[in-house]
């Protein structure tokens, strides 16, 4: 009896024990599962120190389209990362956003390892969103002001928690929450791909325009645009193209290498959605579709410092016909996602 | 239960150190200081391109293949010039070889879907699969213009895509080299650029163009030059004086090929080129012909 006497105190003790065993921190966040599309590289760029989660990615997502991320209030030109980045021209601004060089589209960024800008500067997209943040031509914003006026919103403390275990908000983890957002947005079911996957056929034209992309003696596009073996639709890599042949950019991809060769050029865009991407070039200086195939028909600049792939120079271009060009315009819009256009999982919430 | 008596294999490394000469000297990119035996003077800005199934001969003439089975070695990109092997089974071997490229059971687009593999893809409509080399650089043309370079060996084609052609190649090198079990063992191997364009076909970018990817004449060229590209050694200075580690040597049967005269290199800068520009440029006076 006594011995059930002392069971019933050790177990009442234990009892006491747990209950007041302080509350556990119950973070535990669902993984986000990226697509993994045909032909796209199977090795992609998510840091080891920001996996990507359903609850990162959603609290990225409010992020991205809140102007609270200028840390302040009224009219004063607050803005977010979507003032400039429209999903519906392919997370790019559309248009003049009255910057040095052109807007860059938010698309497929997870497969990218060549670094973020027209000139591959900034290395990673947690560093793009500091400096998108606190450029004084972007959102212009000071990242203690930001962290301090989110902190007492009512809702954000909590989506935090939610997605990095802390009410406490800090900036990097506002770095890391935009940059999953970011790394969400995939490209990968425009008509080109449903083409690569056998679900549907292009047209005699697109198909015309599609030989004339994937062939030396026609357009030549896809030593740097990619194609059906790199559907990324770019390298990702830096090229001087011959759109001039005096180069004063102080911005471009010499700026990164130090390397003489590097002068007057910049990364390759991906050329998914590129219908939707005007205006083209680092510098925006076309405004259409037509404008850059002109350019690269009859319009390349010959100098010490062109690419070795721009190898029609020497007759100032690729030459195409009319048709020829109408043929290749006719490709360049299968590569258009109205799926990715649309996607109601990025857009503001 | 049967227990061998065979003694168990052992094993060593082996590291490939790539390297590149041009008329006799370590490859200098991006300067125009280089002339073919066709008179075209050229400058080089990278070179990217494949070996693939590597095998050694051992001394009973067995080929001892072993992985990996690919290689992309990139002049932009300095850790791919060394190919690392391990698990070689120790022992002496006479002979080295690989295929330049990839051959036909390998050659399928999708074999590689991450750069900078993937970067090297070939379009389906030319036969797809890959590049075996792309050789980027810039030349005089007739003109005295500095004109684009894109040598891109891959699969060629007939006029209306209807025919395939193979143009990779197997390179086999006589070798006198022992693996040992240690981490030491290493060769030299060097592709001398300038034997593209010479031999048995003179190959003038004039002829043949900036590119070449439709161009299957101009790939048959290169892939019969190809044979003589090759060489187990640095192969600098000049190549009687090709360097040789680990006790290797190079085979007799090489030593007249060797013997030539390396030519001098000589310098221009691009300002001297465009100065020139709209005046005969490569005459047979200034030319420097190999």
């Amino acid at each position: 009896m006594k011995l059930n006497k002392n069971i019933a105190l050790v177990c009442g003790l234990f009892l006491v024990l747990v209950s007041c065993k302080p509350e556990q921190n119950h973070y535990v966040p669902t993984p986000y599962e990226l697509p993994q599309p045909v032909y796209f590289p199977s090795r992609n760029n998510i840091p080891a120190d920001n996996p990507m989660t359903e609850e990162g990615v959603a609290l990225g997502r409010k992020l991205f389209y809140d102007v609270r991320l200028s840390g302040r209030d009224g009219t004063d030109g607050i803005r977010s990362c979507a003032s400039c980045h429209h999903q519906e021209n392919n997370f790019d601004f559309g248009g003049s956003a009255g910057l040095h060089h052109s807007v860059m589209p938010l698309v497929n960024l997870a497969w990218n390892h060549t670094g973020l800008g027209w000139n591959g500067g900034v290395a990673t997209l947690e560093d793009m969103v500091f400096a998108a943040v606190t450029s004084p031509v972007e959102i212009n914003a000071d990242t203690n002001q930001v962290v301090k006026y989110l902190q007492k919103t009512d809702d954000y403390p909590e989506l935090f928690e939610k997605a990095f275990g802390s009410r406490e908000i800090t900036f990097i983890n506002i770095q890391r929450a935009i940059a999953q957002f970011v790394r969400s947005l995939v490209s990968a079911d425009s008509k080109f791909d449903r083409y690569l996957r056998g679900e549907e056929q292009l047209t005699e034209d697109e198909m015309a325009g599609y030989e004339l992309f994937c062939t030396e003696e026609g357009a030549d596009c896809f030593h740097c645009h990619g194609g059906g073996g790199l559907a990324l639709m770019t390298t990702n890599l830096f090229y001087n193209n011959g759109l001039d042949d005096e180069f004063k950019d102080p911005e471009d991809r010499s700026a990164v290498t130090g390397s003489h060769r590097d002068k007057g050029a910049y990364k390759a865009p991906t050329l998914r959605n590129i219908a939707v991407s005007a205006p083209y070039m680092h510098n925006g200086r076309f405004q259409t579709l037509d404008e850059v195939i002109d350019f690269y028909s009859e319009g390349v600049k010959n100098s010490e410092n062109i690419n070795p792939l721009m190898h029609h120079v020497m007759d100032g271009g690729v030459q195409l016909t009319d048709i020829e060009k109408a043929q290749l315009k006719a490709f360049l819009n299968t590569l258009t996602d109205e799926t990715f256009l649309n996607n109601p999982n990025h857009s503001k919430p | 239960m049967a227990v061998s008596c065979k003694k168990p294999a052992s094993y060593g490394e082996l590291r490939v150190n790539i390297c590149y000469s041009v008329n006799g000297k370590a490859l200098i990119t991006d300067s125009l200081c280089y002339c073919n035996e066709a008179g075209n003077e050229f400058l080089i800005t990278e070179i990217q391109w494949f070996i693939s199934k590597m095998e050694l001969q051992d001394e009973s003439d067995e080929w001892v293949a072993f992985e990996p089975r690919f290689f992309y070695i990139d002049t932009n990109i300095p850790e791919s010039q060394t190919l690392g092997i391990d698990s070689i089974p120790v022992g002496k071997y006479k002979a080295l070889r690989f295929v330049f490229g990839l051959d036909e059971d390998d050659n399928r687009t999708g074999l590689f879907t991450d750069p900078p593999e993937s970067e090297m893809f070939w379009p389906d409509l030319l036969g797809g699969g890959y590049h075996y080399m792309k050789l980027n650089g810039k030349f005089l043309d007739a003109e005295g213009r500095l004109a684009p370079l894109a040598i891109h060996l891959g699969i060629g084609q007939n006029e209306d895509h209807s025919q395939f052609y193979q143009n990779y190649f197997t390179v086999e090198l006589p070798i006198d080299f022992t693996i040992t079990e240690t981490s030491e063992n290493q060769i030299d191997l060097t592709m001398i650029i300038d034997n593209w364009f010479r031999n048995p076909n003179l190959y003038d970018f004039n002829e043949y163009g900036s590119h070449i990817m439709q161009n299957q004449a101009a790939q048959q060229a290169l892939k019969e030059n190809g044979n003589d590209v090759f060489r187990i050694g640095k192969s600098t200075d000049n190549e009687n004086n090709t360097t040789m580690e680990n006790g290797n040597r190079f085979a007799e049967k090489f030593k007249n090929v060797m013997q030539k005269a390396a030519p001098k290199p000589h310098f221009w800068t691009w300002k001297s080129v465009k100065e020139r520009m709209g005046s005969p440029v490569g005459t047979t006076e200034n030319r420097q012909v190999v």
